[in-house]
């Protein structure tokens, strides 16, 4: 697009050039008299002005059909997110339904499987909580605050390995002090500390007990980055783009216990302080996957 | 039981609501009525003046928070339990100005909504100005003006973070209660994570240093080990 405005000044440039040639050899220059009766002007002037009316409007037309055509294609998109999520939550439902229907088919003849119950009717709580808090992330106003990122990591690591998931796993966290600390950040605490505990459960979760998670931060210009990284098994690489979609569950989450929610509202909680979260993942060698968060040191005041 | 057993009006138009929790509340020694919406639950309070109502915010006919209204504009300071979601942007602060006494985001324990019932039955036989309806909310030297969204200390100004100033006023409207961590997570972040407690003594922390409260001896915030809080400092209502 720039180098076709660039194009434009072509014509002035070789005029220029062309001027200075002529009078570099000439001198004086040659004089061209051009006689023509005011009917034929009148007529080409009329045609240089339609031709740039004309090019202006089909410029403009092409403009807006090429703008359009992106506005269709993201509403398809979104359509096509919306069934995908639809979809989704109609399986997560689903699960937990069934579970209870077969469950109250017992319940007469046995008793026993009101545990059941509870527990799926816990699992129906947790993704109503998950789904609520999704939606507040989009309205709610951030506060903020100033941030020491090290003891909030620190404060979070600790309440990740009070919790059952854990079990034996080697958990550590690195954060610079010398030659200086990280700076503070200025981030809504609160939000931030369920953002990194969600990414830290997470690792816990989909690694064994001999594997190792760890959690590092660093100083990066004007930003902060907070890596979780673990020996887990890795994401597979077509799932990699999805895992930060609204109730996606990939190839490892079978089986697992989770909302499918936790890494959406990380995402959400990220960008609303302008942030950025991404991941990287390794099947075999040296594998593993590692979550970046990159936060701003003075957040932009954004929506 | 001496007295005869308190009278509670559970409004929901949801019957399976309504019925399950009549019956839980019914066993737990109250002489439970129900509504299906605000009109009928309006026509019940005039008639068989119950001493606390359970009220669902999204109903036909007359939504809780008319109703709410309602009673408050007529000078009835009957306690009443907003079941609302805090969460939502805006609603805590709705449901505090409208007066209510409490309130929980559903779905909830059950045994959570009975520990709500008995804190606020409790709460308004003492008072006599409702610290519910209460805009400003005195405590030896610390004022809480919720109107203007100011606490101070000896008359100076106490810089807050508005969550801290949130914790403060539901502290403050229910004094000498123990408050579990999770309940304060509920009612005032609107949400719950397992590491939430966490943001939860952070905040204390916070109000603490503000208040120039010991842990050791405090005069305000009490830390009941492995329980939660309880705001012991004496309160007084103004409207």
């Amino acid at each position: 697009m720039r180098l076709r405005a660039a194009l434009g000044f072509l014509p002035l440039l070789l005029g220029a050039a062309a001027l200075l040639l002529l009078r570099r050899s000439f001198d004086p220059v040659p004089i061209l008299q051009v006689r023509i009766d005011m009917g034929l002007l009148a007529l080409f002037t009329g045609i240089a002005l339609s031709a740039v009316w004309l090019s202006i409007y089909f410029a403009r037309r092409a403009n807006r059909m090429q703008r359009d055509f992106g506005i269709a294609r993201e509403r398809l998109k979104q359509a096509e997110a919306q069934r995908r999520f639809l979809r989704r939550l109609d399986h997560e439902l689903k699960n937990p339904l069934t579970g209870i229907r077969a469950a109250l088919a017992n319940l007469e003849s046995n008793p026993a499987v009101l545990p059941d119950i509870q527990h799926q009717v816990d699992r129906l709580t947790r993704l109503t909580a998950g789904l609520r808090k999704l939606a507040d992330l989009e309205e709610i106003p951030l506060e903020y605050e100033k941030v020491d990122l090290g003891q909030l990591l620190q404060e979070t690591v600790d309440a990740v390995k009070a919790h059952p998931s854990g079990n034996g796993r080697n958990l550590r966290l690195v954060v610079p002090s010398v030659p200086w600390p990280l700076p503070e950040i200025t981030a809504d605490r609160d939000l931030l500390s369920l953002a990194f505990f969600n990414l830290i459960e997470n690792a816990m979760k989909y690694t064994a007990a001999e594997d190792t998670v760890e959690v590092r931060a660093i100083e990066q210009a004007r930003h902060v980055q907070v890596e979780i990284a673990d020996t887990g098994p890795g994401i597979p690489a077509d799932e990699l783009p999805r895992v930060f979609e609204e109730l996606y569950r990939g190839s490892n989450a079978r089986g697992r216990e989770g909302s499918g929610l936790g890494l959406a509202l990380v995402r959400r909680i990220v960008e609303r302080h302008t942030g950025m979260v991404t991941v990287r993942s390794r099947r075999d060698g040296a594998r593993g996957t590692v979550f970046a968060v990159t936060l701003p040191v003075t957040a932009l005041v954004a929506k | 039981m001496t007295s005869p057993a308190p009278k509670i009006l559970l409004v929901d138009d949801e019957p399976s609501i309504t019925e399950n929790l009549s019956a839980f509340l019914s066993r737990a020694g109250y002489a439970v009525e129900t509504a299906s919406d605000g009109r009928k639950a309006l026509e019940t309070i005039e008639k068989n003046a119950p001493e606390l109502v359970v009220l669902d915010v999204l109903m036909p006919e007359m939504d809780g928070r008319a109703v709410l209204r309602t009673l408050r504009s007529k000078g009835n300071h009957l306690p009443v339990i907003l079941l609302t979601q805090v969460g939502e942007a805006g609603e805590r602060a709705m449901a505090l100005e409208e007066g209510a006494d409490d309130y929980l985001n559903k779905p909830f324990d059950p045994r959570e909504l009975l520990a709500r019932v008995r804190a606020v039955l409790r709460r308004a036989q003492g008072s006599k100005v409702p610290l519910s309806s209460a805009w400003k909310i005195t405590s030896a030297a610390l004022v809480l003006d919720r109107r203007a969204r100011r606490a101070t200390l000896q008359g100076k100004v106490l810089a807050l973070t508005p969550k801290a100033l949130a914790l403060l006023e539901y502290l403050m409207t229910h004094p000498d209660e123990l408050i579990t961590r999770e309940r304060l997570l509920d009612a005032v972040w609107g949400w719950d994570y397992p590491a939430g407690t966490r943001a939860v003594d952070t905040r204390i922390a916070e109000l603490r240093r503000a208040l120039g409260d010991e842990a050791e001896e405090p005069q305000f915030i009490e830390t009941v080990t492995g329980e939660g809080y309880r705001y012991r400092a004496p309160v007084e209502g103004e409207q």
